[in-house]
């Protein structure tokens, strides 16, 4: 007996006069104790999925064809007090953010209570069950930890929390709506492996959903790759990471860089993911614009659902399984390094960085918290360099300090010779050589400047000033660069994509012509394909111009494809440095020897996740 | 059978994502999404309506508002029994026409309303930008500074400079300024401190531009939209505390008609002529509502956060 059946679902929007088909003929059955995976990018359509389950569309959005059945019965045609009762008992969730799930102003353990008093438990019994569902999912301190706030905790912290209030009811099914995307890669191991062993305990269907191909491979029995609100392939995990029938799904393994293995170029297709405006003009399968093999009556007309092995069917035409798998990329040379011995660029002498707090009566006693310990290492022109660790080891701090936007309590920072410090008086505190590129694009970018005025801002002042009438073209040139059409120059950054925003963002540091570059965590958060373009959008400018670029990143897997070397950062002190291949092929540091276990491997044979204390 | 748009059709080369159009300027844009929203529009008409009847007063007035005419002394409006139509709303005590007052009142007010709240806005805005963008002992100076002024009771601190500095127009937007700058400072001076620790305020940083150029050019725009519409409430409040201090003859000279005056002067035939009381009364009230509506709608159209996503 099926828990959850999802029967040729059809989700509409109205949206003005309009109505466009959101999620199309969606259809799969979970059973008990089994794991769906739902793979996407962003906008595919996969959290709608979920609300689709819990019946939280927009208040614009309906289902207008197929029927979702839970046990048996239509989820649909309950009434919205039928439905709630079936909410949080019979079907849990597991949200994306943990931190904004719980409510801010409430203890963790008045909410856990009222949650227990939603399930029907008695006072009696509510504390001791809530304590020994904490422990289950190995938060430490239990007790201690029912009195504290939700921003007292950290993100895995209060996942572990979410998870254990989702199976406190013995729920039949558990919807996980990117549960670890918030998530760094250790904890996310560590999640993953929780909410593995809570489905097994319990025997509950969990449907996964996840933009994370590689992962959902290893977590789910079945998965189902979203493009776009149509599902184009669906099947055993194996099959569909080893033998990927859709030119989507061979598109999105190919992008994802690879921790082992030869290095080859990363194919980034072109475009992006059409958004729901542009549904209309779609209404045959939504990847024909962007489709290596394409097939002329793809774009017109519906395709059927054609299967392709045990349990594995793909929506996509006959002509096309016979159609070339995306061609190899040719193997990449690693990138030269000068080794002349001239002055490094970067030369970290014992820097530490340390913020102090007031503590105590009226703030008269200070403690002190060291961002970066006893920092030393030095970068040579035109490499590439990838600076990893979870967040707060100190990473982004380095990075700040490199281009000088913090300055270091103790220890010398030398940026081509030139120290920052001179008789104790701090001169030069940035430099137009050395720039940073910010993480969050949306913070980095002046949301009234044009990105015209957004890409000349460099030519404003200074020794590269321009006039107005020179800036359009060197605009253009940088566009060409960082891969933008040229209508975006008028546009402002509300109008763009993330993607597109983040390559502005790029295209703003190099505008100023720097010599060196620190990219701070710029391709987490984006699509497997624009992240794709963005570094092989790197490794031209490092080729071409001899840029050194400083790659702060945590995803080991897109440090190994960018990286020469790379310095493993942990609680603020440099772990271990090395050759990329070199480190982690033989990790020494055991904080680098757990970070490397915790990825995700390719085969999903591999037993993953691994038991991480 | 619903008209979904998945039924075939010759999909050749429509491209995924539309040439933008000529995008509009973003001044054009907030124009238009303002135009969209009722308080905008409501407010934005009164306050035209008053703009143009201090512009215009002589032109729009039936009568010389100083012109005494002794022998018709507290006439009743036009449609009453005993009224004239000559003066619409009828006379006060000494025979000026109400009507007539009223619009030129306008004038008063609005030169009152606009100097003070510009005033205002200049010290306190100038302030705000110092002790956000700066902080450390900068802020903090500012800050107490603006505490401590803002403790003093703002009727008691305008009415003791009044008597300080003396009576007139001048004067009194000078005190409005001295008092209600404060409210500036400190509103913007939170909104300044957002902005300036959003990324973009470091990155122009790293390009090298120096402190002038990151306020006016990164800061000063980001904040402008909460400036407008403080603005447009300091203006609104310049009109009471105008009316309040033409009440207490503090304001205007003699032979200048303003509403609290009016107010003043109709008090004493409160019952024998209500006319008198209602109609300063009903001016100070709708300009007051015409300023405010139209703050409150700028506030909400031209803050991004709370403005609706489009597809």
């Amino acid at each position: 007996m099926s828990v959850l059946t999802f029967d040729n679902v059809t989700v509409t929007a109205k949206i003005g006069q309009r109505r466009i088909d959101v999620l199309r003929d969606l259809s799969f059955t979970l059973g008990q104790n089994e794991i769906i995976g739902l793979v996407g990018e962003s906008g595919a359509g996969k959290s709608m999925i979920g609300r689709t389950v819990s019946g939280l569309l927009p208040d614009n959005f309906s289902v207008t064809s197929g029927d979702v059945l839970f046990n048996g019965q239509s989820l649909l045609a309950l009434s919205r007090t039928e439905r709630r009762a079936l909410l949080g008992r019979k079907i849990a969730f597991i949200p994306q953010e943990p931190l904004s799930a719980l409510n801010p102003v409430r203890t963790i353990g008045a909410q856990f209570d009222e949650h227990l008093r939603h399930l029907g438990i008695d006072r009696a019994r509510r504390h001791a069950l809530m304590i020994e569902r904490l422990e289950q999912v190995q938060l430490r301190n239990a007790a201690e930890a029912l009195q504290r706030y939700p921003h007292e905790l950290s993100g895995g912290q209060c996942q572990r929390v979410l998870i254990a209030m989702a199976f406190a009811g013995a729920p039949m099914l558990v919807v996980a709506d990117e549960p670890t995307t918030a998530l760094d890669v250790m904890t996310q191991a560590r999640i993953v492996r929780l909410i593995a062993e809570q489905q097994a305990a319990h025997q509950t269907a969990l449907l996964f959903i996840t933009h994370d191909l590689r992962l959902a491979g290893h977590v789910c029995g079945n998965v189902g790759v979203m493009y776009a609100g149509d599902m184009v392939e669906y099947g055993p995990a194996g099959a569909v990471l080893k033998e990927p029938s859709h030119p989507y799904t061979r598109s999105l393994l190919a992008a994802m860089p690879q921790l082992t293995g030869p290095r080859r170029v990363l194919p980034a297709l072109a475009d992006n993911m059409p958004g729901i405006g542009s549904f209309a003009t779609l209404p045959g399968c939504r990847f024909a614009p962007r489709c290596v093999v394409k097939d002329p009556v793809c774009a017109g007309t519906r395709l059927p659902q054609r299967p392709v092995g045990e349990g594995h069917w793909v929506r996509c035409s006959e002509q096309c399984a016979a159609g070339a798998a995306l061609a190899e990329g040719a193997l990449l040379p690693p990138p030269a390094i000068d080794m002349a011995a001239k002055e490094p660029a970067v030369a970290f002498d014992n820097v530490r960085l340390s913020y102090h707090a007031a503590r105590g009566f009226l703030g008269l006693k200070t403690s002190q918290f060291d961002a970066v310990k006893d920092a030393t290492f030095k970068i040579r022109e035109g490499e590439i360099v990838g600076i990893v660790g979870e967040s707060g080891s100190g990473k982004t701090s380095i990075g700040r300090l490199i281009v000088g936007l913090e300055q270091p309590s103790a220890g010398t920072i030398r940026i081509e010779g030139e120290d920052y410090v001179q008789d104790g008086r701090i001169i030069h505190l940035t430099r137009r050589d050395t720039q940073l590129i910010f993480q969050d694009p949306q913070s980095a970018l002046n949301p009234r400047r044009s990105v015209l005025r957004l890409l000349t801002q460099a030519l404003e002042t200074g020794d590269s000033y321009q006039p107005e009438s020179a800036r359009r073209p060197f605009a253009e040139n940088l566009l060409k660069d960082i891969g933008l059409p040229p209508d975006c120059l008028d546009r402002f950054p509300s109008q763009l994509s993330g993607g597109q925003r983040q390559r502005v963002n790029i295209g703003r540091a190099l505008g100023a012509k720097p010599r060196l570059v620190v990219a701070d965590e710029i391709v987490s958060g984006l699509d497997v394909s624009v992240q794709a373009h963005i570094l092989n959008c790197l490794l031209d400018l490092n080729r071409q111009h001899g840029l050194t670029i400083i790659f702060i990143s945590h995803d080991l897997a897109v440090v190994r494809y960018l990286c020469s070397r790379i310095l493993m950062m942990h609680s603020g002190e440099i772990v271990e440095e090395g050759a990329t291949e070199t480190v982690f092929a033989n990790p020494r540091h055991p904080y680098t020897k757990a970070l490397l276990d915790a990825v995700p491997p390719e085969n999903s044979d591999q037993p993953w996740p691994p038991v991480l204390q | 059978m619903s008209d979904t748009v998945s039924t075939p059709v010759a999909a050749t080369a429509a491209p995924l994502v539309k040439p933008a159009a000529r995008t509009p300027s973003p001044v054009m844009e907030a124009f238009r999404s303002a135009i969209r929203s009722p308080k905008v529009v409501v407010g934005g008409i009164i306050v035209l309506v008053v703009t143009i009847c201090a512009l215009f007063a002589p032109q729009i007035a039936p009568n010389d508002p100083d012109n005494q005419d002794l022998i018709n002394m507290l006439l009743p409006p036009m449609w009453a029994e005993g009224g004239d139509a000559q003066y619409p709303f009828g006379t006060d005590s000494l025979g000026r026409c109400i009507f007539s007052q009223m619009i030129y009142g306008a004038r008063v007010a609005l030169e009152v309303g606009f100097g003070a709240a510009v005033g205002a806005m200049l010290l306190g805005t100038a302030l705000a930008l110092l002790a956000g963008y700066f902080g450390g002992w900068i802020d903090r100076i500012i800050s107490h500074f603006v505490d401590l002024w803002m403790s003093l009771p703002p009727v008691v601190l305008s009415l003791t400079l009044m008597v300080g500095f003396g009576t007139g127009v001048g004067n009194v937007i000078l005190a409005i300024v001295l008092v209600d700058w404060t409210r500036f400072c400190r509103v913007v001076r939170s909104d300044v401190m957002v902005v300036a620790r959003r990324d973009f305020v470091s990155a122009a940083k790293l390009l090298g531009f120096g402190h002038t150029r990151i306020i006016l050019r990164e800061i000063l725009p980001g904040v402008a939209p909460l400036i407008i519409t403080l603005f447009t409430l300091q203006i609104g409040i310049g009109v009471i505390v105008e009316a309040i201090l033409s009440f207490v003859g503090m304001s205007v000279p003699a032979d200048v008609p303003a509403w609290g005056k009016m107010i003043a002067g109709a008090r004493n035939y409160m019952y024998q002529a209500p006319w008198g009381m209602m109609l300063p009364i009903i001016a100070i009230f709708v300009t007051v509502l015409g300023f405010n509506l139209l703050g409150e709608g700028l506030r909400v159209t031209l803050d991004p956060r709370l403005r609706k996503r489009s597809v």
